[in-house]
């Protein structure tokens, strides 16, 4: 395809050229999974960017390969089966893909920390939540608490930060005396007591009732602006991604089909995913007007049956012949918003 | 209008043992005096938090589960007292449908003898018409006869969903309960499942009970909506009038924590729920109590019970005492 080419090597040339604003830039990220049947292809070319002092939003499908992009920054994937077998990730000016595995240590809980989905699941059952926190601060932070003592000490200063009533007694319970919210105000203490410069969150809130996650979306936002940390928020949620970010990257079978800010993503979605996606929120009364509710035709493409070309066309509505057979590069159509479909060749 | 199912002052507790020789220290009130009533061809509605009784009710609605006091009948039958035939006949009418489509189907069976066991069970036709009618059923829910002969984990979450919907469908039941069954799907599969619902209950004129924490999907699917709260409905109205006027405080903070995509809207969910209160200890007087923003004295005493504020419009809140009893 010649002649898309110099747009496609525009923008890359445009998005990989470092900003100063830059917090994390991820390169042609591919991470793909050995097993015996076959190579599955959980990141394919992704391609983002996290300002300083921004939430970005990390939407899509299960098994589109969210997580993994979560897990690979972190340098978490199991090897074997999963490897990084291209790209780079640089954080802070640094590629994390350099660096040996003393070296990520450093990073991993203390730069760069991690909330779960399952808070529950994420606490160690058998020591108190005040000795999980101290520990986080007690293997990055000798300079800032040297003793045990000094460590719960802050400990007791997170609880409080994330809302906790009387801490100084909760530090000695138990994840099991805690409900479901309070488990997640723990862990978003324990990955904020080192005063990271990027958190990510995987669907923090899914499990979660809505009263809960509006308190825990709305904590994070305020600790956000609090300690000057960036979030990469890992979500299935458009909702959620609405209320707390600023930027947003639509994922869908391994790779970043939109990314735009969080304004002009829900004014006037580009790719025919994403559009889908937006039709497909229920509204209320709306079957009451007879209107019924916008569905993507189809199931989310398995490694097995992956389609040729762009790995959308066999469920969009707007298909052209070229989507059958050539995978799309980014156009960008609007500064600041790019997409991956061909419709927006010009 | 008739009423297909009319649910009674249902209670049901359940003992909290510790200790090493499990000795009953307290007891949860799961469902605390709930009247419920579904009309024919008609989607109630049931929200609430995850504890808050939506599952237990339904298993008592389903037979599943017996209640300390209440009653419930079904198409003029209670179906607590009800012995064989009369039993069998109200199993036949309401059918589940849960919330996790990978555990609810056995692994080891294929599509076929799935959808095929609850006539099995009823006794319905012969083996070839029971195969017939699986395979009428698996294209009733949208997918192709060539699927019979295969198992559940060659299917993904949506359509594993669907042959859930088959199998319940299997005995023409009059009432479906469906307990969160698109919780665990992703959003573009979730709305298909919703329309298959809707078209279904369109053509075979059924009724669902449907149950889910997610107030949009249950906004769009519901005639009429209850909200529940602690074991006990809180309010019940139609879809549409609860929405655009939500009485009971805790409606409107379960409507405020909703997030909009909207960019920039935030939910207004901002007084903080007390985390100490829980299930097990229920404070005298309302149960929303010390959590509402509207608190007044009598909330304290007594406990409110559900009565009609406007028409068709029941709220259980001091706030909202029905016209005839304001002396």
């Amino acid at each position: 395809m010649a002649t898309e080419k110099p747009v496609t090597e525009q923008y890359q040339a445009d998005a990989f050229s470092r900003r100063k604003d830059d917090l994390l830039v991820i390169h042609d990220l591919h991470t793909h999974f050995f097993t015996p049947d076959g190579v599955v292809r959980a990141l394919d070319g992704v391609d983002l960017r996290l300002k300083k002092g921004t939430t970005l939003g990390l939407v899509g499908e299960s098994g589109c390969g969210k997580t993994v992009l979560a897990l690979s920054i972190l340098r978490l994937i199991q090897d074997p089966p999963g490897r990084i077998v291209k790209g780079s990730i640089i954080f802070e000016g640094t590629d994390l893909l350099g660096l040996d595995e003393q070296e990520i240590r450093k990073i991993r809980g203390n730069k760069i920390s991690m909330i779960f989905q399952e808070p529950m699941t994420s606490l160690n059952p058998v020591f108190t939540i005040g000795a999980q926190i101290a520990e986080v601060i007690l293997l990055h932070q000798r300079h800032r608490a040297s003793t045990k003592g000094q460590a719960m000490d802050m400990a007791v200063e997170m609880l409080k930060m994330v809302g906790i009533s009387s801490p100084a007694r909760r530090i000695n319970d138990y994840p099991h005396q805690l409900s479901g919210g309070m488990c997640q105000r723990v862990m978003i203490a324990m990955a904020l007591a080192c005063r990271p410069s990027l958190m990510i969150a995987d669907e923090p809130t899914t499990a979660l009732d809505v009263t809960t996650q509006a308190q825990i979306l709305c904590l994070m936002k305020d600790l956000k602006d609090e300690i000057d940390t960036s979030i990469l928020l890992v979500t299935h949620d458009l909702g959620v991604v609405a209320q707390s970010c600023q930027e947003v990257a639509v994922m869908y079978t391994g790779n970043v089909v939109e990314y735009a800010l969080v304004e002009d993503i829900f004014a006037l979605p580009l790719h025919p995913y994403t559009k889908g996606l937006m039709r497909a929120i229920p509204r209320i009364g709306a079957r009451q007007e007879g209107k019924t509710l916008h569905a993507i035709a189809g199931n989310v493409p398995t490694v097995r049956d992956m389609p040729k070309g762009c790995t959308f066309h066999n469920r969009c509505p707007e298909v052209m012949d070229i989507c059958r057979t050539e995978y799309p590069p980014v156009f960008r159509p609007k500064a600041d918003h790019v997409v991956r479909c061909w419709r927006y060749v010009n | 209008m008739e009423n297909l199912l009319q649910v009674r002052g249902l209670r049901k507790s359940f003992a909290i043992r510790s200790g090493i020789f499990r000795k009953t220290t307290g007891h949860v009130q799961a469902v605390d005096g709930v009247d419920l009533d579904v009309h024919p061809n008609e989607t109630l509605g049931l929200v609430g938090e995850s504890g808050c009784g939506k599952t237990t009710l339904a298993k008592i609605i389903l037979a599943l589960e017996r209640p300390d006091s209440g009653s419930v009948v079904f198409d003029g039958t209670d179906i607590h007292s009800a012995r064989g035939q009369a039993l069998e006949h109200v199993r036949r009418g309401i059918q589940v449908i849960f919330q996790d489509p990978f555990g609810s189907l056995n692994p080891r069976k294929k599509v076929a003898s799935i959808i095929a066991e609850p006539m099995i069970i009823h006794k319905v036709g012969s083996k070839a018409q029971r195969y017939d009618r699986s395979a009428e059923l698996l294209k009733l829910v949208g997918l192709s006869t060539d699927m019979l002969g295969r198992y559940p984990h060659e299917f993904s979450g949506g359509q594993r969903q669907r042959i859930c919907i088959a199998r319940a469908m299997a005995v023409n039941p009059r009432l479906l309960v469906c307990d969160e069954p698109v919780s665990a799907l992703d959003v573009s599969i979730q709305a298909q499942v919703i329309n298959l619902l809707v078209e279904l209950q369109a053509e075979l004129k059924l009724s669902y009970i449907f149950i889910s924490h997610d107030l949009s999907v249950v906004g769009y699917i519901s005639h009429r909506i209850a909200v529940m709260y602690r074991g006990q409905i809180v309010e019940l109205a139609d879809a549409q009038e609860l929405f655009d006027n939500p009485l009971h405080p805790y409606t409107r903070c379960l409507m405020d924590a909703v997030p909009e995509p909207v960019p920039g809207k935030i939910a207004a969910a901002a007084h903080v729920r007390g985390d100490e209160d829980s299930v097990l200890f229920p404070a005298r007087g309302c149960a929303f109590g010390s959590s509402c923003p509207y608190r007044e004295e009598p909330c304290t005493r007594e406990k409110p019970v559900l009565a009609e504020a406007l028409h068709g419009h029941y709220v259980a809140c001091h706030q909202h005492i029905p016209p005839d009893e304001q002396a």
